[in-house]
């Protein structure tokens, strides 16, 4: 399959227009249920290029995008129907994934009639003709794909609610409450040799703190934002020995997902919890979780009574709200600006790898350049890889310098997680991680 | 006497630049939305959204109410993403293809003298062994009108590192703000004077003394310093809260490190150069897996190095023009002045 094939020059694809399909198909039913549509001599439209893979839960999501790319006007996944799969599971999992990613897509804006999800067996060579001749037709009815990663010349519209522009929760005015108590119980942990560092806030940033009397470097007021799990990871902060940590309930979240992915036990380290008011950023503004729930010691007051609101969603529905091109106008023009520093990734307590898959460079899975194509790949990687994962503590978007507002991306796996699965990242620390687990019962109404 | 122009003439002006097909890039207010968006008036809360970007009308010219935009003007001469030249592999063997350097005049308006400065420093790097012909052509067809700053934050250090809130330096003409919609106009080289020719008033008020920001840090002490330092604690102990994220590097004036990158499939591509950064892991990571900088401290080392030491030593200047988008732009708050005024 090279690209030639593929992508015919722009003027031909308008005068006699014959879809490009790209199915990625499972080895052991789908491509031997094509197989036998072709051994029975069922005609169908050739438009269809079969990738086959081992299972569908092999199939990396990315595939999907990179068919768009380099010129598909429609995909197909397709595997065994539930029950038979070769490997036991692969197809839940892959079920249970698509659930999460067919939202991300709506959300980053992509036609989601051009992608189509199916279980086809190895006896079902009828439905694979009559699958593969229903999506040729429909596609040749909606014409090529041009809107991937394009600017609409749509009227122009900011969003209808941005974040921070929500009814705004009226919260305790902010009296900086808890800085003593926070100093005076880390000067004790670090002086009864609990730990041998607090990972605290300061005047300006972070600040490690090893000796009891520098607690008073120590600070807590409305400017006490980043997520401080973050520095949990990093080798030169573990080489300073068992650490107590300073979070917010939010940041707490963080812990909790961080402790079910065996990241960290929650034996070597003292989690110093800060009741927190609020402070202004979006997030603040439908929080329910102002006190931390399983610090070691908490400090200070704040409602606990906040309760979990829908408003979160708004700014999301606003975007949501739009039809897709447009909303992959609204990407398209937001990616401009990114540069690819990659401080969304580097300020995010969930990315934890050794190596990113987008410095991988042998062979090169996500363009390294700050292109759309580049950049829409890398921040639906970004996205994905924390789909039931995210504990939307927003640092990717309080740090991106260029002020893309990530958190929507966020927003639409966090909603996606919370309607289909009832789960929400950080909150109940027992929980099954969202993926990586399955359940017979995941809906599937999406799939033919 | 000086040579003055009304903030609407200025206006009417650079809608002349962009009628005649010229790219103006000038601080403008970008909000997030569909199409290109009206701008609302500035204000404190969306102060953080002012860019350097090509402008559309003269209307998007932000002129006053914030401090620095937040990107640099480096990305109009040097880009995020730049294509070499394109390659085909065919059968008997590899088509390369030319990519024209973009031959569009360019003018950069309301400049700050941070931004401006920084042009001659990168004009040394692009041009003291190999000649960049990418860089070099938009340079020549690129003016620099400089708007001299009125307000600085507690980021802004250029007092620091030789240059004030009105320096000359890189500028082809320079403007300052003189109130009730006036300003003052100082043509410094032919260019300048090629683009207010005729549009001047000639005005009794003159432009009083701009105050700077406090001098931070003595830039020769920051030389010897790092000269004799380089396995100091000082390092480690600094640049613990650094998470290793290019946002320093990549809204500086003057960092211009690049990677050159291929990119396409197996039977064409292109050959591109993209913006790196010496805080990236990535950056010296040797092929065999060894690497020499392994930890954010060094990396961090590296960055006040290249900029205090070894660009002065190779170049005879700083490569900091002291703008503060590092400081601005660190997600934990470190950047070039924290470490700086630690030593």
């Amino acid at each position: 399959m090279s690209e030639q094939n593929i992508v015919a020059p722009a003027s031909d694809r308008q005068e006699k227009f014959e879809p490009k399909i790209v199915a990625f198909v499972c080895n052991w039913c789908t491509y031997l249920g094509a197989d036998l549509a072709g051994t029975t001599r069922l005609e169908y439209p050739p438009n269809v290029r079969i990738v086959r893979l081992p299972c569908t839960g092999r199939i990396d999501f990315n595939l999907i995008i990179k068919a768009f790319e380099i010129g598909a006007d429609s995909v197909l996944v397709s595997g065994c129907h539930p029950g038979d799969c070769h490997y036991t599971s692969g197809n839940y999992h892959a079920r249970r994934r698509w659930i999460l990613f067919r939202e991300l897509l709506q959300a980053a804006g992509f036609e989601m009639e051009r992608i189509h999800f199916t279980w086809i067996s190895a006896a079902e060579g009828h439905k694979w003709q009559e699958v593969v001749t229903e999506i040729t037709e429909k596609t040749r009815q909606m014409g090529p794909y041009t809107s991937l990663y394009q600017v609409t010349d749509a009227p122009a519209q900011p969003l209808p609610v941005q974040g921070g522009e929500l009814p705004a929760v009226r919260l305790p005015d902010w009296g900086g409450e808890g800085e003593e108590g926070l100093r005076e119980t880390c000067r004790r942990l670090l002086a009864e040799d609990k730990v041998k560092v607090v990972i605290g806030y300061g005047k300006r940033g972070p600040v490690f703190i090893t000796r009891p009397e520098d607690v008073e470097r120590l600070a807590w007021n409305d400017q006490c934002l980043a997520n401080l799990t973050v520095y949990l990871k990093r080798k030169e902060i573990r080489a300073l020995g068992r650490p107590a940590i300073v979070v917010k309930g939010c940041d707490e979240r963080a812990l909790a997902v961080l402790e079910r992915e065996s990241q960290l036990d929650r034996k070597d380290l003292h989690v110093v919890g800060m009741a927190c008011p609020g402070m202004g950023e979006p997030k603040c503004e439908t929080c329910d979780v102002h006190v931390p729930r399983f610090a070691d010691e908490v400090i200070g007051e704040a409602d606990k009574s906040a309760a979990a609101t829908a408003e979160r969603w708004k700014a999301l529905e606003s975007l949501m709200a739009l039809p897709a091109p447009q909303r992959m106008s609204y990407w398209a023009t937001e990616f401009e600006r990114c540069v690819k520093c990659y401080a969304c990734r580097q300020v995010c307590p969930m990315c934890y790898c050794e190596r990113c898959l987008v410095d991988k460079n042998r062979p090169t899975e996500i363009d390294p350049s700050a292109t759309s194509k580049g950049n829409f790949a890398w921040h639906i990687l970004r996205a994905f890889h924390l789909a039931g994962r995210c504990v939307g503590c927003d640092e990717c978007t309080r740090a991106c310098p260029v002020g893309i507002d990530l958190r929507l991306l966020n927003l639409s796996l966090a909603k996606a997680a919370e309607e289909h699965f009832a789960y929400r990242a950080g909150m109940d620390p027992k929980a099954e991680p969202l993926i990586g687990a399955y359940s017979l019962q995941d809906k599937e109404n999406f799939i033919r | 006497v000086s040579a003055t122009i009304s903030q609407s003439a200025l206006r009417e002006l650079v809608g002349g630049w962009i009628a005649q097909g010229k790219r103006v890039v000038g601080p403008r207010l970008v909000v997030s939305g569909v199409g290109a968006v009206r701008e609302p008036p500035l204000d404190r809360g969306n102060e953080s959204r002012i860019f350097y970007a090509p402008l559309e009308s003269s209307e998007q010219l932000a002129l006053e109410g914030f401090i620095h935009p937040a990107n640099s003007m480096k990305e109009f001469l040097f880009p995020k993403h730049e294509e070499l030249y394109g390659y085909r592999i065919t059968g008997k063997g590899i088509e390369l293809s030319e990519v024209e350097p973009l031959r569009a005049e360019q003018v950069l308006i309301a400049a700050r003298p941070c931004d401006a400065a920084a042009l001659p420093i990168l004009d040394q790097v692009f041009n003291w062994d190999y000649k960049d012909e990418l860089y070099n052509t938009k340079r020549q067809l690129t003016s620099i009108v400089t708007l001299a700053c009125a307000a600085h934050d507690e980021a802004c250090f250029c007092t620091s590192v030789g240059l004030a809130p009105d320096a000359e330096r890189g500028s082809d003409a320079m403007l300052f703000d003189l109130g009730g919609s006036e300003y003052e106009v100082r043509c410094l080289t032919e260019k300048g004077k090629a683009l207010f020719d005729g549009k001047l008033e000639a005005s009794e008020r003159v432009a009083g003394l701009l105050p700077g920001p406090e001098k931070r840090f003595d830039a020769e002490q920051v030389r010897a310093f790092v000269k004799d330092n380089f396995d100091s604690p000082f390092w480690p102990a600094q640049t613990l809260a650094c998470l290793g994220c290019g946002a320093c590097a990549y809204t500086c004036p003057t960092c211009h490190c690049f990677d050159i990158v291929d990119e396409g499939n197996i039977e064409r591509g292109v050959r591109a150069r993209n913006w790196d950064s010496c805080q990236f892991s990535m950056f010296t990571l040797h092929a065999s897996g060894h690497n020499p900088r392994p930890n954010q401290p060094a990396r961090q080392r590296q960055r006040i190095d290249h900029k205090f030491r070894i660009y002065p030593e190779k170049f005879g200047e700083i490569l900091c023009t002291g703008c503060g988008n590092c400081t601005r732009h660190c997600p934990e708050g470190i950047g070039v002045l924290s470490v700086l005024t630690a030593l």
